[in-house]
């Protein structure tokens, strides 16, 4: 079978991608989906540990994980909603009326 | 043999929070039986379900020291958790009182809100009990999704949109952040169960493995109470958020992201101590100086309060690096002091809110004791406590961590630390020259709700209690210390 | 009336608390009632502390200068879990403290009555807190109490100097506040690290002066060294000494007039009480070691404060730097760690709380009058208000040294305990007096001698029933102090024999195989064998 270390780098390159695409794009929808990329890094990485270890918590805290960026992309994209209804721009620089 | 529906036992450890939902879940379905004058119904409900949880609570409180544990050890009830449970429950108490009035001036007065604050309740009582990393994630998640969404609760507010969405941006990252460093603590241990997890840390397999995961967790975890460097999302979300939604997150999410953080440091990363001692004081002092000094040039009230929160947070850190019984205590003090202190400042703010004026500038404090001379003089005694003068309970909770640094012989953390008092009061002291020495701007009398003047009440008791009559307060949080959380 | 015996400090130091709660349910509007009510709980506070040395009946136990432990103690649990008690007690060094502060607490709210038209109902109960504070910094053995109390009293003086004060108030409370705020938090350092320190030894927490007395002199000296500079920056700025005095001209120009009486007469002794009562007992290696500095720094602050004091335009600013200056005198009589000079500086201090105090209420009259401070604005004033004119000349002459007035007694037997230690010091003071008497002296004269100067002040009226009632108590004293000092200097002495005891041991050693014993507390002397290396101070007062 494949070793695990592959698939850790995997998880560990794509949680980086996650990383930068959130530091440094513009558009919200494309910050949600760095998110999700980061959360599923992190779903193969547990998937990886489970079939290591031969144990399934890690499966189990997948489904969790899933549950759990489905509900935050629910909250988000409606609060998303509400700012381009209010605003009409999707730009996060653009969005800075809270200023120092 | 496992069953597929918990026995009772269980689930009387987990009843707290049962009630919790189980009146979240009614509130829902109630708020369309009400209508638009009766709405404060509702908020009538949300207490009745803290007190029932509270009750629920209290019943569980006589554990025994090492805790309870639960659902195959997912979960502890312990003093700990008791002491937190009870924090939480308080702190959604007041802000509950505190919010009536605040929703009615808004006209954005409906179920959701306090249904809402319960099902964050519940995700914090969680993160205080939780043993097992998947509890915690989807505790904290929990717990984060309903402030976001409390965040942006004021629909045409932009600055509510903005706040909600800078919080939920920030907070989705240090999740992810915080669950990459679960998976390699789940890696490490190959269970999900922080003991084994502890266990695991005390013979590490590589060199790798745990410093990725303590710098990812206490990444994440910092986020949450808004630590240096990760603290920029704090000023924006206090000062957009709905006033009371402000104060619950910055004492109740803080207290708990706090549980939390103690029970993953002195449990699982406690065998790299040294490692992290002298980094986690670095934090501690970046963020007091920070809040500190950001908090001198503010204009606007809310902000100064997220600064000075900021500040507060690097004093608890101060507690962990002592990570002595004092400091533990320390924390443990000062988190219980600071929920009544804060909620009572941002109350008088709350008091300041009318149709068409947010009250959160520092101008809008002007003459105050004209104006209304008992919140003028409450808002005193909660910024002296958070300024930590005696006689107050903030006071006390810095002289814990003072002592704590002293025992630990971090002499130098405590020379800033005390010292840090002084610009602190300067900058809370701004609000009192505005309150006291200005000539009144506007000439409205803000009143005070019934439901305001009991949430004032129970701060300022505690507040000034809590050193006056200080012996069952520090017996509180000595005893929350039983448990399994201190080495 | 058992009770009052057995709890007489805590009546003292509660009973302005009682009158500020019963206020607070008064109405603001209602004026003259809390004028009233400010009064009487001011007056009452000095009443129920003159039974500490008033006998008032058979049974009655007064203060006992005999005794060497702290009288009236009450110690009762407040925080058994950190180790903190409710005890309160007084001794030589507090006792004359106690009654300076419930006498000039009592006389700086009456002489506000009409100095103070607004937020009248704020103002008492903050001069009624502020009487608690200070009370109860003297009267606790309790470190953890002491430092409550020593907080406490910061909160309302930054009110009372940053609402009813003059032009520059918000600027000059902030600075007080900021200012001795830092230098208290270094004391809560070196508070803790005593706590700690001791529980180390001994397994045992507490904050309990008493034990604590014992106990850390045995520190070791590096330690003692660090908790004397973390002590030392609160008391030394709430002296203050130089250079930390920068707070006081500003503090004491803008503050109301009650509120520069209360500051220099009662709070500024604070800081010197802390040397007499933690540092020069508790750490008396690190003392030995750094007296020779403080010395210096007195003798600093006696011709510094001395020589700005010429240069002053404004009445209050000129009063306020010559704290400075007096209080060099004190410290200087502290640091030179003989009895002489430790007792003529408690006096000393004493005696500036009565006459600056006075010089403070002199220069209100004048304000409420004509609302400036100008020394220009004035001149030939004793034409008007002869009254005034000679109370004025009495305080001038107590603030320097005048023999038959309290400043002489203070200021010579401070001279008497620097000269047997270095003859040089002793000069420099001596050059401190002088020129204390040249601004006093040069002020009055521009302000009463001469023909009246302005039109304005043609017509001032002399001092009311009131003001004479302010301050002829004030100059009583001052005459009491100056002819027959005895019964002061016999409450002084014997703590201070025992402070030179800890610090000095050689000093009372004749025969340096057999040590003498403390001298006996009632006549204060130790008996001399001709021809002994030290020479002991002979009691002839």
């Amino acid at each position: 079978m494949v070793s695990p270390s592959y698939y850790l780098t995997l998880s560990a390159i794509l949680f980086g991608l996650g990383v930068i695409g959130f530091l440094f794009k513009r558009n919200i929808i494309t910050l949600f989906m760095s998110i999700e990329l980061m959360l599923n890094a992190v779903n193969l990485a547990f998937v990886t540990f489970s079939r290591q270890w031969g144990e399934l918590s890690g499966q189990v805290y997948v489904f969790f994980v899933i549950i759990v960026a489905a509900a935050e992309a629910a909250v988000g994209l409606a609060i998303i909603l509400l700012l381009a209804r209010n605003r009409q721009t999707l730009n996060v620089e653009r969005i800075n009326l809270l200023k120092l | 043999m496992p069953t597929l529906f918990p026995n009772p036992e269980e689930l009387a450890l987990i009843l707290p929070q049962i009630w919790l939902a189980a009146f979240g879940l009614a509130i829902l379905l109630l708020d369309f039986l009400l209508g638009p004058r009766q709405k404060w119904v509702n908020a009538f409900g949300a207490l009745l379900g803290v007190a029932a949880s509270g009750v629920a609570l209290w019943r569980l409180r006589g554990v025994h020291a090492v805790g309870v544990p639960g659902f195959g050890g997912a979960i502890v009830v312990d003093p700990f958790f008791v002491f937190f449970g009870f924090l939480f429950l308080a702190s959604t108490a007041l802000v509950i009182l505190l919010s009536v009035r605040y929703l009615e001036v808004e006209e954005e007065h409906r179920g959701e809100y306090y249904a809402l604050m319960l099902f964050a309740t519940v995700g914090m009582m969680f993160l205080a009990a939780g043993t097992d990393l998947v509890v915690i994630f989807v505790a904290l998640e929990t717990m984060a999704a309903s402030f976001y969404v409390l965040t942006g609760y004021l629909r045409r507010d932009k600055r509510s949109n903005e706040a909600a969405l800078k919080y939920l941006l920030l907070g989705a990252f240090s999740s992810g952040l915080l669950a990459y460093g679960f998976s390699v603590l789940y890696g490490m241990a190959g269970s999900t169960r922080l003991t084994e997890i502890g266990y695991a840390f005390r013979t590490p397999s590589n060199e790798i493995f745990p410093v990725v995961a303590l710098v990812a967790v206490a990444a994440g975890l910092f986020f949450k109470v808004a630590a240096v460097p990760f603290h920029q999302w704090a000023p924006d979300v206090y000062e957009g958020a709905p006033t009371p939604v402000t104060a619950y997150v910055s004492v109740a999410s803080k207290a708990a992201s706090f549980a939390v953080l103690m029970r993953l440091f002195l449990v699982v990363f406690e065998p790299m101590r040294a490692n992290w001692e002298l980094l986690l004081g670095g934090i501690a002092l970046a963020t007091m100086t920070w809040g500190n000094l950001a908090a001198l040039t503010q204009t606007n009230v809310k902000r100064l309060l997220a600064y000075s929160s900021i500040a507060h947070v690097g004093y608890i850190l101060l507690g962990l690096v002592a990570g002595n019984e004092t400091g533990l205590k320390g924390m443990a003090f000062y988190l219980f002091a600071y929920a009544f202190m804060n909620t009572g400042a941002f109350a008088i703010v709350i008091l300041l809110r009318r149709k068409g004026v947010i009250g959160d500038e520092l101008d809008d404090m002007n003459g105050l004791i004209y104006r209304n001379p008992t919140a003028a003089v409450l808002m005193v005694i909660f910024l002296i406590s958070l300024a930590g003068i005696p006689p107050t309970a903030g006071f006390l909770g810095k002289y814990f961590i003072f002592l704590s640094l002293i025992e630990s012989q971090h002499y130098l953390l405590a020379v800033f630390a005390v010292l840090y008092i002084v610009p602190a009061v300067y900058y809370y002291f701004r609000i009192v020259v505005h309150m006291w020495l200005r000539e009144a701007t506007d000439a409205t009398r803000p009143a005070i709700s019934p439901a305001q003047a009991v949430a004032l009440a129970a701060c300022t008791l505690v507040t000034l209690g809590a050193l006056l009559y200080a012996e069952p307060f520090v017996r509180l949080a000595t005893y929350s210390l039983l448990g399994s959380v201190v080495r | 009336m058992q009770f009052f015996q057995d709890h007489i400090l805590s009546v003292i130091l509660f009973t302005p608390t009682v009158g500020a709660i019963l206020m607070l349910f008064i109405r603001g509007d209602r004026e003259n009632v809390h004028r009233w009510m400010g009064n009487l709980f001011g007056m009452l506070g000095f009443l129920v502390s003159l039974p500490l040395v008033i006998r008032l009946g058979e049974n009655w136990n007064t203060f006992n200068p005999a005794l060497t432990d702290f009288q009236f103690v009450e110690d009762v649990e407040w925080i058994p879990s950190i180790g903190a008690r409710y005890a309160l007690g007084v001794d030589g060094i507090s006792l004359l403290l106690v009654l300076l502060t419930t006498l000039l607490g009592a006389i700086a709210i009456l002489s506000s009555w009409s100095a103070i038209t607004q937020r009248v109902k704020e103002y008492y109960i903050l001069m009624l807190l502020l009487q608690t504070g200070m009370l109860g910094v003297f009267l606790a053995l309790d470190f953890f109490l002491f430092y409550v109390f020593w907080e406490v009293m910061l909160v309302p003086m930054y009110f009372l100097i940053g609402v009813w004060g003059s032009d520059r108030r918000l600027y000059a409370a902030i600075k007080f506040f900021l200012y001795t705020l830092a230098g208290s938090v270094l004391m809560l350092l070196a508070i803790l690290g005593m706590y700690f320190t001791y529980a180390q030894q001994t397994g045992v927490y507490t904050f309990d002066i008493r034990t604590l007395l014992e106990a850390v002199p045995g520190f070791s000296p590096a330690l003692q060294q660090w908790l004397f500079w973390g002590l030392f920056f609160a008391f030394a700025i709430k002296v203050p000494m130089f250079p930390f005095h920068t707070w006081l001209p500003d503090a004491h120009t803008e503050a109301p007039t009650a509120g520069s009486v209360i500051l220099a007469g009662v709070l500024l002794k604070m800081g010197t009480y802390g040397f007499l009562r933690f540092s020069v007992p508790m750490l008396p290696d690190a003392v030995k070691e750094y007296s020779q500095i403080m010395v210096w720094v007195s003798i600093v602050a006696i011709i510094y404060g001395a020589l700005v004091c010429m240069m002053q335009k404004d009445m209050k600013k000129l009063i306020a730097y010559s704290s400075v200056s007096h209080l060099g005198f004190c410290t200087l009589g502290i640091f030179a760690l003989t009895p002489h000079g430790l007792s003529g500086s408690l006096l000393q201090q004493i005696n500036h709380g009565l006459s600056t105090g006075a010089l403070f209420l002199i220069v209100g009259v004048l304000y409420e009058r004509r609302h400036t401070r100008m020394i220009a604005d004035f001149g030939g004033l004793s034409t008007p208000m002869p009254g005034f004119a000679a109370i004025y000349l009495i305080v001038s002459l107590a603030s320097l040294g005048m023999p038959l007035l309290n400043g002489f007694i203070g200021e010579f037997t401070i001279l008497r305990g620097v000269f047997e230690v270095n003859k040089h010091w002793a000069a420099w003071g001596v050059v401190g007096i002088v020129l204390g008497a040249a601004y006093l002296l040069w002020l009055y004269q521009r302000v009463m001698f001469g023909h009246v100067t302005h039109e304005e002040n043609r017509h001032l009226p002399d001092l009311n029933l009131r003001e004479y009632a302010t301050l002829v108590p004030l100059v009583v004293l001052c005459f009491w102090i100056g002819i027959y000092p005895k019964p002061f200097f016999e409450i002084i002495d014997p703590p201070m024999h025992r402070i030179v005891n800890r610090v000095n041991p050689g000093y009372y050693l004749v025969d340096p195989v057999k040590p003498l014993p403390a001298p006996s507390a009632e006549t204060g002397t130790t008996s001399a064998t001709p021809g002994s290396a030290a020479v002991p101070p002979q009691e002839q007062r």
